[in-house]
């Protein structure tokens, strides 16, 4: 197992009366790269902030690791750790232009001199603002201004990098690119933690996820695990055509007939009462099953060879996304505390 | 033991950071060093021109007369260069942006030296014009007092800063910071000395005044320095009765120097305190 490289104790941070973040643990070894998913106002933030040493916790503490060498706690380390890269929020920058705020940056975080400017023009480049290069950022767009906030965060090509809300203010085609830019970073060797909740960026580009909520952990695991751990496994199956509604329920019951023996069982009713749905708007069959990789080639065989003449399947695939929302919002709701819990009650 | 080198590396922040704070600050420098070189013209050379307006008799005079706005330009500048210097880093959020990168006192020295430097610039250009113009009128050599006035100068502006950096250090935002500093150390000040002159008359010194403090700027150009300090003005007043006042004139030397170096020390240490417990 590769070596941990931040590790959480029992972190707590109140802000007055209101515990932002509650004793929360968590453990990110090298190389990872780890979601933290949650609503607006769940702690993700606090976090990071306490990571980067702008906040001071309550109780706890924070242990990162520096060059392969011993954990240290965090408030022992002297100085910043330039190993580490942060984007906290939505960055704010003097105003002053990209190549100088850029070069500030890596100047102060001890990057080679003779390399800053090849730096610099590589990775405006990639992250498509070179033409802005000597543009002031009170110029930028949101979007650019938030892309100089990522390019600001790896400037000096730290070990770590922790990235709070990358994607926010950015057009969909960026935020394919910062993706793209996360699976390069991750290729390298590269921890990454990220926060977000955008689950489909998260999904897509993490090895596991920690769900936080009303300041405290309530999952960490793969996508997969967490899925199987509150026992949510879904396939959907893309049709060629649309279902012919006159024998629908027919269809419906043969499928879940023939497909029984590797369908949930124990399906929570709030998830779906159904094992098997249709949703003729998408042209798609939503199958909940145990979760088992033999299960699922087993129901591919199954739709193919017994189905033939009702459907044509021509995608099928286990969405990491859907998934991920479904252990999401059921999680979020089996934390939330008491209070929430009976009010959400009463209005629904 | 730290070698010579390392020290050089924990240093190179500061360093890097007094650069790019000059950069940055370049418009507000332009603009007060044009402020600052338009006043030197306009006291120490066209007041000249009337054929009304006398010259004085001698050159530290004629400086004395020229050094009448420079508490006003160290004041303004001081509150306009330092009022940013911690509070913008939590009111824009710029911190969560540098605080990671780098030590955040190094940061706010390197900050803190960065516009210092550009102050004395400004007070160093205005001095030279000053001295410049009054070789022009009166020939060599100059008077050496002007340096100990530059040197006062320099000490009060540093006094300044720290003032503002202490309010810098725990006001929400920089615009606040400026208007309360450019309040108190204009109008509180002044109504405060106002006050304990008419109460305590020659009985009480107002050595808590920075603005008093910074009078010596134009006081050790005087030679014989003024003695006795406190003096009473006469007004003429309508309908024959005219009213008089008594009002410091001017700290000693000695004392203006300690308890200028006493605050800055003060101001520094709170604010170092103030920055420590704020968090973004």
């Amino acid at each position: 197992m590769s070596e941990i490289v931040i590790k959480l104790e029992n972190l707590t941070k109140r802000f007055g009366n209101f515990t932002a973040v509650d004793n929360i643990a968590l453990e990110v070894c090298r190389g990872e790269t780890i979601g933290l998913v949650g609503p607006n106002g769940a702690g993700k933030t606090t976090t990071i902030k306490m990571i980067a040493k702008i906040l001071r916790p309550n109780s706890g503490r924070i242990l990162i690791r520096t060059n392969h060498s011993e954990l240290q706690d965090l408030q022992h380390v002297s100085s910043t750790i330039s190993q580490m890269g942060f984007l906290i929020d939505i960055p704010n920058f003097y105003n002053m232009t990209a190549f100088q705020l850029l070069k500030y940056f890596a100047k102060i975080q001890k990057y080679p001199k003779d390399k800053t400017a090849a730096r610099i023009n590589e990775l405006l480049m990639r992250f498509k603002l070179t033409e802005w290069k000597h543009e002031k950022v009170k110029n930028f767009s949101k979007g650019m201004t938030q892309k100089l906030g990522i390019i600001q965060a790896i400037i000096h090509d730290p070990d770590i990098i922790i990235l709070d809300e990358p994607q926010t203010g950015l057009d969909p085609l960026a935020r394919i690119e910062i993706r793209k830019y996360i699976r390069d970073l991750q290729s390298q060797g590269k921890t990454i933690f990220v926060a977000s909740h955008m689950l489909y960026e998260i999904s897509e580009v993490c090895d596991k996820i920690a769900l936080i909520n009303y300041g405290k952990i309530v999952g960490f695991d793969t996508v997969e695990n967490l899925a199987k751990s509150l026992k949510i496994n879904v396939l959907n199956c893309i049709l060629l055509k649309p279902l012919n509604t006159s024998d629908l329920g027919l269809l419906l019951n043969r499928l879940s007939e023939k497909l029984n023996p590797y369908l949930d069982q124990n399906l929570d009713p709030e998830i779906s009462k159904i094992p098997v749905r249709y949703k003729p708007e998408k042209l798609e069959l939503k199958l909940y099953y145990d979760g088992k990789n033999e299960s699922r080639g087993e129901i591919l065989k199954t739709l193919i060879k017994e189905f033939e003449s009702d459907f044509t399947v021509v995608a099928f695939t286990q969405p990491k996304t859907s998934q991920l929302e479904m252990v999401y919002s059921q999680m979020v709701k089996n934390n939330e505390p008491e209070g929430k819990r009976k009010l959400n009650g009463d209005v629904f | 033991m730290r070698t010579n080198n390392e020290y050089g590396i924990g240093l190179k922040p500061i360093f890097d950071t007094v650069i790019f704070e000059i950069k940055k600050q370049r418009k507000k420098f332009y603009f007060f060093l044009g402020v600052a070189i338009l006043v030197v013209f306009l006291v120490g050379y066209l007041l000249q021109l009337f054929p009304s307006y006398l010259l004085p008799d001698t050159q530290a005079e004629y400086f004395s007369d020229g050094l009448t706005f420079i508490e006003f330009l160290t004041l303004f500048s001081a509150c306009l260069f330092f009022s940013g210097i911690i509070c913008s880093e939590f009111d824009k959020k710029t911190g969560a942006i540098v605080f990671p990168k780098i030590n955040k006192y190094k940061l706010i020295l390197g900050k803190y030296l960065g516009n210092l430097i550009l102050v004395v610039f400004i007070l160093a250009v205005y001095y030279f014009l000053l001295g410049l113009l009054g070789f022009f009128y009166y020939g060599g050599p100059i008077n050496i007092r002007i340096f100990y006035s530059f040197g006062f100068a320099v000490l009060y502006a540093i006094t300044l800063s720290s003032f503002v950096t202490l309010f810098s250090s725990f006001m929400k935002s920089v615009n606040v910071t400026i208007i309360s500093t450019l309040l108190i150390l204009l109008i509180g000040f002044n109504i405060a000395d106002q006050i304990i002159n008419l109460i305590f008359a020659d009985s009480f010194e107002p050595l808590y005044s920075i603005l008093y403090l910074g009078g010596l700027i134009a006081s050790v150009l005087q030679n014989p320095f003024p003695d006795p300090r406190y003096a009473e003005i006469d007004l003429p007043g309508g309908m024959g009765g005219g009213f008089s006042f008594g009002q410091w004139i001017t700290p000693t030397i000695e004392m203006g120097i300690i308890l200028l170096l006493v605050y800055i020390f003060v101001f520094f240490i709170l604010a170092a305190i103030l920055f420590k417990r704020r968090q973004l």
